[in-house]
């Protein structure tokens, strides 16, 4: 196979990376010819390379990935607790859909960071305080998209599992929740990125460690390519978790493939 | 004197049955009015009427889905109160579960009655084979055509085994060359199985090629305008589809089915 043919079977893999190098190589160069500033208020892909490659070696790196990950770990997982049966109640029941449907649809769009001040003063500077950021942040896409799931369930389905005498936990785990799985899984795309934002804004707010933390100060003490590595490992847990999700989805929804969630 | 012995029930009665739909800020709206017949065991009848005359509804009555708001529904002399084993449904829109394989599509009625899963396999197996899907058994339905999902349908109601078989105009999804054939081998395969079926139909020829009797309903409120029996020899043929003796059933079912269709013309 020649170039050109790679090229055109390949054509949205080639031309991202490319696009990325682009970028990369215009940054170093910019601000290396062009705009030598100092490298106190900008940095660039060289430096933040070389600080990358210390921290990596370092043992603070890992320590603070640790400490945001085990935070991040416990608000998401209770938001998944909570969250999937809240969604599944609430699209089932009519009743429980009223009560709780203004209470549920301010605080999703609220900007709940703001109570990121309290959370800390009720449960503390350590884990639970950014946990409880954390579920609070993501917990609301999972209702909303259970929710949302279980009210576009084919009511036909419904009808066919009812003429074969199937009772109310067949519909359940014969139907509902299979034809949810899709929108299930579109919500925890959501709640990953929104609980990342969770854990950063707590640890900018009141922490002494955690990658938030390193970033903040990173930031505070004028060192910016070590502020870069954090925000670029950030976004590449972001994209690994949010990619694992859109196979998931293609794994246990796969009638689905090609018809775009969001 | 002695009395004559009494008459053995019908397989399926329905007697004087009233539906009305009451729904808020709107008044209510009959949608069947005394409807009544019988159907003995092994019949194919259908059913053809107007839009919105209730088949449909009725169909979903006998299911045990809907109850009525008066009226007997009987089966082999007992009442229907709610969904049972001798009955099983083809829908129109097929209703295949999307996540589930062409097998366990099949298999849903036995799961859902407790049959151990080795037996269910074994029984879809049959059914795939019955219908003509051997080779797909592991695809999903968004991997089949319509005529193909409408096969698994029919598989799925054939599994459990019921008496009777309602279908739901179950191949009005499907194009016309689809339809033909399916029509043939739901003849090929009625003939094999003798279950009982009621069929509701929008299509005259549908109705005259694959019935015993027509039932022709009013228009709403719905209730048996006529029946009209099919006296034409079996097995049948789609050349049969080409005979005078065809087209005039045909014409027939349309004479009394116009004075619904076309407002104003009701005798």
């Amino acid at each position: 196979m020649n170039a050109k043919d790679y090229y055109t079977e390949h054509r949205r893999l080639v031309l991202g990376v490319f696009s990325v190098i682009f970028l990369v190589a215009a940054w170093e160069l910019l601000l290396t010819y062009v705009f030598p500033v100092n490298p106190f208020f900008f940095t660039k892909p060289s430096l933040i390379a070389e600080a990358f490659k210390e921290q990596v070696q370092g043992a603070k790196l890992w320590h603070d990935l640790a400490i945001s990950s085990r935070a991040f770990l416990w608000g998401f997982s209770f938001a998944v607790i909570v969250g999937i049966p809240l969604g599944l109640v609430m699209g089932w029941r009519r009743r429980v859909e009223y009560a709780l449907d203004p209470f549920l649809t301010a605080m999703y769009a609220s900007p709940l960071v703001a109570l990121a001040p309290l959370l800390i003063i009720v449960f503390g500077v350590g884990v639970l305080g950014k946990a409880a950021l954390v579920f609070l942040l993501s917990v609301f896409p999972f209702v909303f998209n259970v929710f949302a799931g279980v009210k576009s369930t084919d009511a036909l389905l419904i009808n066919v599992i009812r003429s074969f005498g199937g009772t109310d936990k067949d519909l359940y785990f014969k139907v509902i929740l299979p034809s949810t799985m899709p929108y299930l899984i579109a919500g925890a795309r959501l709640a990953i990125g929104r609980g990342l934002v969770g854990i950063i804004v707590g640890e900018f707010y009141a922490a002494s460690e955690g990658i938030g933390f390193a970033i903040s100060q990173a930031g505070d003490t004028y060192r910016l390519p070590d502020m870069f590595v954090g925000i670029i490992i950030l976004s590449v847990i972001a994209v690994v978790l949010t990619e694992a999700m859109r196979r998931l989805e293609l794994t246990v929804a796969p009638w689905r493939a090609g018809e775009e969630v969001r | 004197m002695r009395r004559p012995l009494a008459k053995m029930p019908p397989f399926i009665r329905a007697n004087d049955i009233t539906l009305v739909f009451k729904s808020k800020n709107r008044d209510p709206v009959t949608a069947l009015n005394n409807l009544s017949f019988e159907i003995e065991r092994g019949e194919f009848v259908s059913i053809v009427g107007p839009s919105g005359c209730g088949k449909s509804t009725f169909l979903n009555m006998l299911l045990g889905l809907v109850r009525p708001d008066s009226g007997h529904m009987q089966m082999n002399g007992t009442p229907i109160k709610g969904p049972g084993q001798e009955r099983a449904m083809v829908f129109q829109e097929f209703g295949l579960l999307p996540w589930r394989t062409v097998t366990a599509n099949v298999e849903l009625g036995l799961e859902l009655k407790g049959v151990a899963a080795a037996q269910r396999t074994q029984r879809a197996m049959e059914l795939i084979k019955l219908v003509g899907l051997n080779g797909f058994e592991r695809h999903y339905p968004h991997e089949l055509s319509g005529g193909m999902k409408q096969r698994v349908g029919l598989a799925r109601a054939l599994a459990t085994e019921p008496e009777v078989l309602l279908m739901d105009e179950p191949f009005a999804a499907l194009d016309a060359q689809t339809r033909d054939l399916m029509q043939a081998e739901l003849l090929q395969i009625w003939e094999r199985t003798k279950k009982t079926v009621l069929f509701v139909t929008h299509s005259i020829e549908e109705a005259a090629y694959l019935s015993d009797r027509v039932i022709v309903m009013t228009a709403r409120p719905g209730r048996t305008k006529q029946i009209i029996d099919i006296n034409l020899p079996r097995p049948r043929d789609y050349e049969m589809r080409l005979t005078p003796e065809f087209n005039e059933i045909k014409s027939r079912i349309w004479e009394v089915l116009k004075e619904e269709l076309i407002p104003g013309s009701r005798r």
